[in-house]
């Protein structure tokens, strides 16, 4: 007979012993960067057709019309991968690093839970904030909290982390870092220029709040940010198989039915910016088969019948038939291939947002200086390679259409235009909040058109919001998420708070 | 008879003050009590001496022991049999022969821990089905025989391929996720019923290649076992049956007991059958229009919405050409024998057969070593062994499966030629992505497991006094199954990223350990029977598994051919386990009224500490009223009947791991770890079911006519709800928690009746009906609805459970109306609107399900049919509404015809007094988006009926005169058994008894969810017994 403490030894085997239970912070850091970055991926199918970064391949398609489809969790893999893939894996990185002392890991960590709440207020609105993480078995009601709380929030965690990452005491340690930073590979200076990357990047989109908005802050944060291409934010993944590719890699079979906008097409075929043909254009987009660079509009969809020959029809990023799988070792382009890599943000970026400001503020000579920056550094970025020639490079350069002589023909369409180019099949959050800004207007941005019909549920009007994740929100979360309208059908088109006035 | 019953309480209270004793006697008489018919051992039978309160019963063995002096009388009873009085003379032995009564069926029944009693004494519906039963329809599960025997069973087969898992759910559903099967045991120990999850492959850990328990399937382990070495199995249907096998049997018990082999001349028997099994009904499907939308042709696309076929277009009977006919074989030889102290049966069993799919096997080997020894006169044993290996190779199921594959196939294609001539290559019929040619699937695909296994199993038996006996057993099942899950790098399945490979091995380990002391005592009419004991199950499974994408060979199938850049592994470790005690003692008045009482408290690992402890009771009366009646006319009508109820709760534990959180390993660039998907509940406590039933068992003219007839009423409190679903802001995505309440109630009846009885024709037949009904009463945090996600096939309808609707049901979006209640039509479309909100939209319960089974002896001809009836319940005809989305449903027909949708127009008006009519007209030909738009909701079949012929055996047993003429062949008997022969059915589709998934998945499961199945094949045997 067992005698009753060892029966009770006999019975504790109740701890998973197939995976720690707890980790140190560097094991943490990782998946963490991957499913951010893999977030903005899977989303990105939906909204690069809002934002007509590319467009379906089938006609009448609920995304191409600024729509959505209900029931499904299209559209809310950031929000699972802020809350789940982030969540409490951050929380414990970020409790882990404060413990032991690693002021490097908590600057990271908080830097990167200021930029998973900037994803996800920039695709959703409102959020969980305050309520998120709660332990309690028995809770089961997650209030929104408004933008602006989030907003707040996000300058307070970058300011934060920009503290800790100026902290050399304790353990920072840059090998340490590099364990678990696949970013940076651990580089403290790179990851605090990012913290005032991304507080540039949440300041300006307050552009629109005349009250609230500084100009001059977001010059300072982008002067204190990126200094060069090398400091871009990127993700290179491992690409050997499925579970470590890119989510644009050929391998992962996920963009085979977009073809590229036509919006994308005029503006680097010298329609918008007339004649100047851009050198970028072979390196980013995808030729048909006779050669010509065609792109799909909103709605339409690309054509299979006879009376359109097959090689006049848009293909996919990877240059094969449109919605067809992707023959094994297709390499693919740009960032469309296995290992990518897949920014996050960029030297070029900020330099564009740098020039809206100063646009927006007047001051003209430094819009126009941090422009020109912005376009040469997309044109030398490493994504390119030795794609482009220092010839091709000058030509676009020196072209007027591109870069006008003075600062006065500077306008408001290049800087956006430009910004749109390089932000191109990656920056898809900022691109939409920009157009947001803006209304979506083509005095903004040159020949862009809204569809001509939106989706049946819009009630008329044009897209704002990713509705929240409906698994996570729309079964489980009814009460908080009626508080904030989003059982209306049209909710995805009322307008956030960051875009008003 | 009220002064019985005050004698009888007063006994009852005094027995607990009453310590068991012995009291002095003359001498030991002891011997065995054996069977007239066929000298088998009689164990439980009564032995007592007359005038005196002594009295016991005999052991497994059939042997008693007791005290007596010469010339005092041995009484010695059986249920069943004429009593005998032997009068003691100066032997110590005295064997007795007990001759049965006329026409009594068996009335011993074996009950938990393995104790055979007797039926009478039981407050609670037990089921007994003989082995032979079973194995007469030539099934390899032996499962889907049990389907119609007994009331209140209810077997959901997952597809008609060989070797798909079968889901059986006793008495309806107790737990809304978790798992509602029984507990599976074999010679009184439990067993492993396991069905593989997809969990178990790498695959599963990304979601773009994950099988989710559908598209794969893998055997149910207790098909493992070979019919033909099953004597018995006693269905124990609630917890009051299962009370003493605590937490596992909640759900009730399978209790099978082996053959361990008869004494007497050793016996040789050889059985041997062939069969042939042809493919159940296919859907039919429209061959009017071919492929293309709106009525244009578009030879790439699968969906046929194009034009009509031309005149003289050759179409290819692509589906009747796929499948092929069945075969298989059967042999079983076993050899068995013994003297009066030992028995043994040794068999050995290999049965073969290829399914209707090309490819398609399931072979199985198994090896059975079983005996009894009567070790000394306090000593016996009983043990048996067992060796097991299956080989099984399936295909896949559900969506993109051949079976959709087949269907959607273009009619003017001849599918045979999956393979380009010139190129060896997969051949492609259009230029774009293309579905899976399903001799493709078939061929280049591969889906297999092959397992070893060895059930072991020895019981001790000590029989310390008269009235005290000690009982140990031990058992031990351990197996290990190797998965293969490869897909070809050209197939649709694996294509960008050039093959894959999946691979798991799982090795599992059950110990099971039992001891209990049982003491009998008799106080003049009152005979008490008491137990305690203890029990301990450790359950230990280990999954390795592995994936490797990339072939080198395309053709070669192992790891070692796959790219080792993109090889990943996974090692996964289950433990549980399980202390129990436990105790009852019944109280038997004057063979007439049994009390029996029951305790267990078990010590669950699955729990924290402070909830790991609990207990339960249960009570139990048998009331046979015809004992009173003295009267012998009366039991000339009514020759025995008996009431009885019973009242029982017992636990249900947790899954493993859920108190505390784990990390994962992330699969992502740079490696890590991550929480995975449900979050951890350090507060959980054990389930609580409670039952209460109440039945009645009368027999009619000296047994010719029987009726067993039960209700019972089961509450479930407390629910362990695994995968809830939760808003992500708490960083998990579901979560456990206790919570919520149901229950389910039934009726069950079983009318047994022997019309025809003359010396060379006999008739019986047994009509089997259960009526069930259930309600979830309450759902944790008010949540309006459960849903279980891997039931989420096709289209938006699932098995969805919502508070105050039965749980059953199915949950789907139906159109959106105004407040009148008409349905709203979109302006710009004309097309209805569906809503987004999940409501009840069918249930797939049953009003009834009936078996009828029917035995005719002519001579030595014999035949007997079960009939299995159904009538009512919904049925998702998921196949219909892919082929109607596909334009290939004969209801697309019509296409031609004009329509407007009736209802109203969503245009601001639908709320008013005056909404606008929708009078936009639609011709589906050119728009077939009005193949899309219409509610799902039209495709659940409402009240399903089938009459099934289950099986059918016809068998002639060759004349004993010819036979002892041979003077080799004690008996030999041909046989002809068909099984699923015909259904007579409202179902449109195929087979509506089929599964959308695996039997691994919990709650009420898939059954009525018809999506790409493979309905049960017909299946024809012949054969050939032989006993030397």
């Amino acid at each position: 007979m067992l005698t009753f403490s060892s029966c009770e030894k006999y019975l504790d085997i109740n701890k998973n012993p197939n995976n720690p239970d707890q980790v140190e912070a560097a094991l943490l850091l990782a998946p963490i960067q991957n499913f951010y970055a893999l977030g903005i991926q899977f989303d990105a199918r939906y909204i690069g057709r809002y934002v007509q970064n590319w467009q379906w391949f089938g006609a009448g398609d609920a995304w191409d019309l600024h729509g959505y489809v209900p029931n499904s969790d299209a559209g809310g893999e950031i929000w699972r991968n802020v809350y789940w893939k982030g969540g409490l894996n951050l929380e414990n990185l970020i409790a882990d690093a404060r413990a032991n002392e690693k002021w490097d890991y908590l600057g990271v960590g908080l830097a990167m839970k200021a930029w998973g709440w900037q994803m996800l207020t920039d695709a959703h609105g409102e959020i969980i904030l305050s309520e998120a993480y709660d332990s309690d078995p028995n809770k089961n009601t997650f209030n929104y909290d408004t933008q602006e709380k989030v907003y707040a929030e996000i300058v307070r965690l970058c300011n934060e982390a920009i503290q800790a990452l100026n902290r050399t005491d304790g353990r920072v340690s840059q090998v340490q870092l590099a364990r678990g930073d696949v970013i940076y590979k651990g580089d403290r200076l790179k990851w605090k220029r990012f913290a005032y990357g991304l507080l540039a990047v949440t300041t300006q989109r307050l552009a629109s709040k005349k009250s609230a908005y500084d100009p001059n802050k977001v010059i300072s944060y982008v002067d204190s940010s990126f200094t060069s291409n090398a400091d871009d934010a990127m993700l290179t993944f491992n690409g050997l198989n499925t579970t470590d590719a890119s989510f644009f890699g050929p391998i992962r079979g996920n963009l085979q039915p977009y073809g590229q906008s036509a919006f994308i097409v005029r503006l680097m075929d010298g329609t918008v910016f007339e004649g100047a043909k851009d050198p970028r254009m072979p390196l980013m987009l995808q030729p048909s088969g006779d050669g010509t660079y065609r792109g799909l509009t909103p709605g339409s969809g690309q054509s299979t019948a006879a009376s359109v020959p097959t090689n006049t029809r848009v293909v996919n990023p990877w240059g094969g038939t449109l919605n067809v799988t992707p023959a094994a070792n297709t390499p693919g382009k740009y960032i469309f291939t296995n290992t990518g890599p897949f920014p996050l943000m960029t030297h070029a970026q900020l330099q564009f947002i740098k020039a809206e400001a100063a646009f927006l503020k007047g001051d003209k000579a430094t819009a126009l200086a941090a422009y020109r920056r912005g376009i040469e550094s997309h044109l030398t970025s490493p994504l390119f390679g030795t794609g482009i020639s220092a010839a091709d490079r000058t030509a676009y350069l020196t072209n007027e259409t591109i870069i006008p002589k003075t600062a006065a023909e500077l306008t408001l369409n290049q800087i956006m235009l430009q910004k749109y180019i390089a932000e191109w099949g990656w920056g898809f959050l900022d691109t939409w909040s920009d157009l947001r800004r803006y209304n979506y207007s083509s005095d903004v941005y040159t020949s862009f058109q809204l569809p001509q019909n939106y989706f049946q549920n819009n009630n008329g009007k044009p897209v704002q919001r990713l509705r929240p994740r409906y698994n996570s929100e729309y079964v489980w979360n009814i009460d908080a998420l009626n508080k904030i309208g989003g059982l209306d059908i049209d909710f995805h088109t009322k307008p956030l708070w960051f875009t008003q006035p | 008879m009220k002064d019985q019953l005050l004698k009888w309480l007063l006994l009852f209270v005094l027995s607990g003050f009453t310590a068991f004793h012995t009291r002095a006697q003359d001498r030991t008489i002891t011997g065995k009590v054996t069977s007239a018919e066929d000298g088998s051992a009689i164990p439980g039978a009564s032995v007592v001496v007359k005038g005196t309160a002594r009295g016991t019963n005999t052991d497994a063995t059939g042997t008693y022991r007791i005290q007596a002096s010469t010339g005092q009388t041995l009484t010695v009873s059986f249920i069943g049999t004429q009593s005998q009085n032997i009068t003691v003379g100066n032997s110590d032995v005295v064997n007795v022969i007990l001759r049965q009564e006329a026409s009594t069926l068996n009335e011993v029944v074996v009950t938990a821990l393995g104790v055979k009693k007797e039926k009478r004494q039981l407050g609670y519906a037990v089921t007994e089905v003989a082995g032979q039963d079973l194995a007469q329809t030539q099934r390899d599960n032996f499962l889907n025989g049990l389907q119609g025997r007994v009331a209140g069973v209810n077997i959901a087969t997952t597809s008609g391929q060989p070797g798909a898992s079968s889901q059986i759910i006793i008495r309806g559903v107790n737990s809304i996720s978790g798992n509602n099967q029984p507990l599976f045991v074999i010679d009184g120990l439990p067993i492993d019923n396991r069905t593989a999850q997809s969990a178990n492959f790498v695959a599963e850990r990304n979601s773009a290649t994950s099988f989710a328990n559908r598209t794969v399937d893998f055997s149910n382990r207790a098909a493992d076992l070979n019919p033909n070495d099953i004597e018995s199995i006693t269905i124990l249907k609630g917890p009051e049956a299962a009370a003493l096998y605590g937490v596992e049997a909640a759900n009730g018990a399978v209790v099978i007991t082996t053959r361990k082999g008869r004494s007497g001349t050793g016996r040789i028997s050889y059985n041997s059958n062939f069969t042939v099994e042809q493919v159940g009904r296919l859907p039919e499907l429209q061959r009017v229009y071919g492929q293309g939308n709106n009525g244009v042709l578009q030879s790439n696309v699968f969906n046929y919405f194009g034009p009509r076929y031309p005149e003289n277009t050759t179409f290819y009977e692509n589906a009747e050409n796929f499948f092929q006919t069945g075969t298989g074989q059967r042999h079983n030889l076993a050899f068995e024998g013994g003297t009066e102290r030992y028995t043994y049966r040794l068999s050995g069993s290999y049965s073969t057969r290829q399914g209707v799919i090309p490819t398609t096997k399931y072979d199985r080997f198994n090896l059975s070593l079983a005996g009894t020894a009567k070790l000394s006169d306090k000593l016996s044993t009983e043990s048996t062994l067992q060796y097991i290996n299956t080989d099984n190779i399936k295909v896949s199921k559900g969506a993109n499966s051949f079976l959709l594959g087949m269907l959607q196939w273009p009619a003017t294609d001849n599918m045979s030629g999956y393979l380009d001539p010139a190129t060896g290559l997969r051949r492609r019929v259009t230029a774009g992505n293309e579905i899976e040619n399903p001799y493709f699937d078939v061929n280049k695909n591969q889906l297999r497991d092959v397992g070893n296994r060895i059930l072991a199993n020895i019981g001790l038996t000590y029989d310390a006094t008269n009235w005290l006996s000690l009982t140990g057993r031990a058992g031990m099942d351990v197996y290990s199954t190797q998965y293969l899950i490869k897909y070809h790098p050209q197939s649709n399945r694996a294509q960008s990223f050039g093959g894959s490979l999946d691979q798991a091995t799982d090795n599992n380990r059950t110990i099971t350990l039992q001891y209990f002391a049982t003491a009998r005592q008799k106080f003049g009419k009152l005979s008490t029977t008491m137990r305690l004991g203890g029990a301990l199950y450790d359950y230990n499974y280990k999954v390795l598994s592995s994936r490797g994408e990339k072939f080198l060979d395309p053709e070669f199938v192992s790891i070692n051919n796959t790219d080792p850049l993109t090889q990943r592994s996974l090692s996964r470790l289950e433990q549980r386990r399980l202390v129990a005690a436990f105790g009852d003692v019944t109280f038997d008045y004057n063979n007439t009224l049994f009390l029996t009482v029951t305790g267990r408290n078990d010590w669950s690992s699955t729990f924290p500490k402070a909830n790991r402890s609990f207990f339960y009771p249960s009570a139990s009366l048998s009331f046979i009223f015809t004992e009173l009646a003295g009267d012998a006319g009366l039991r000339d009508v009514l020759s025995y009947g008996k009431i009885r109820a019973s009242l029982a709760e017992v636990g249900k534990e947790a899954p493993p791991y859920a108190t505390s959180q784990a990390y994962e390993n992330q699969p992502t660039t740079g490696g890590g770890f991550g929480y995975g998907f449900t979050a951890p509940n350090p507060f959980l406590k054990p389930e609580k079911v409670t039952s209460f039933e109440i039945g009645t068992e009368l027999k009619f003219f000296n047994n010719r006519l029987g009726l067993d007839a039960a209700y019972y009423r089961t509450r479930s409190r407390d629910q362990i709800i695994r995968d809830l679903r939760i808003s992500y802001g708490t960083g998990f995505i579901l979560k456990v928690i206790n919570g919520g309440e149901l229950w389910n109630n039934g009726v069950e009846l079983s009318l047994n009746a022997e019309p025809i009885r003359t010396n060379n024709f006999t008739w019986n037949t047994i009509l089997n009906f259960t009526k069930t009904n259930s309600r979830l009463v309450s759902l944790p945090n008010n949540l309006p609805e459960f849903y279980m996600s891997d039931t989420w096939v096709y289209s938006n309808i699932r098995n969805g459970v919502r508070v105050d609707g039965p749980l059953t049901t199915l949950t789907g979006n139906s159109y959106q109306r105004n407040s009148q209640g008409q349905i709203l039509i979109s302006p710009i479309t004309g097309l209805p609107l569906t809503e987004t909100n999940w409501n009840v939209v069918g249930d797939r319960n049953p009003d009834f399900v009936m078996g009828l089974n029917n035995q005719f002896n002519y001579k030595n001809l014999s035949l007997s049919f079960l009939l299995d009836f159904r009538k009512g319940g919904d049925v998702y005809n998921a196949t219909e509404l892919f082929l109607f989305r596909q334009g290939l449903s004969k209801r697309t027909l019509d296409r031609e015809t004009p329509r407007v949708f009736q209802g109203v127009l969503k245009d601001g008006l639908e709320n008013t007094a005056s909404p606008t009519a929708n009078t936009i007209q639609v011709i589906p030909y050119y728009n077939n988006a009005y193949y899309t738009s219409l509610a799902d909701e039209n495709f659940i079949e409402r009240d399903v009926n089938w009459m099934r012929l289950k099986d059918v055996t016809i068998r002639y047993a060759l004349p004993n005169n010819l036979l002892t003429r041979t003077k080799v062949f004690k008996a030999a008997n041909l046989y002809f058994t068909g099984t699923d022969l015909f259904m007579i059915t409202n179902y449109s589709g195929g087979d509506p008894g089929v599964n959308a998934t695996t039997a691994t998945v919990g709650g009420s499961g898939g059954f009525g969810i018809d999506y790409g199945n493979l309905p049960l094949p017909r299946t024809y045997n012949v054969g050939i017994n032989l006993t030397l």
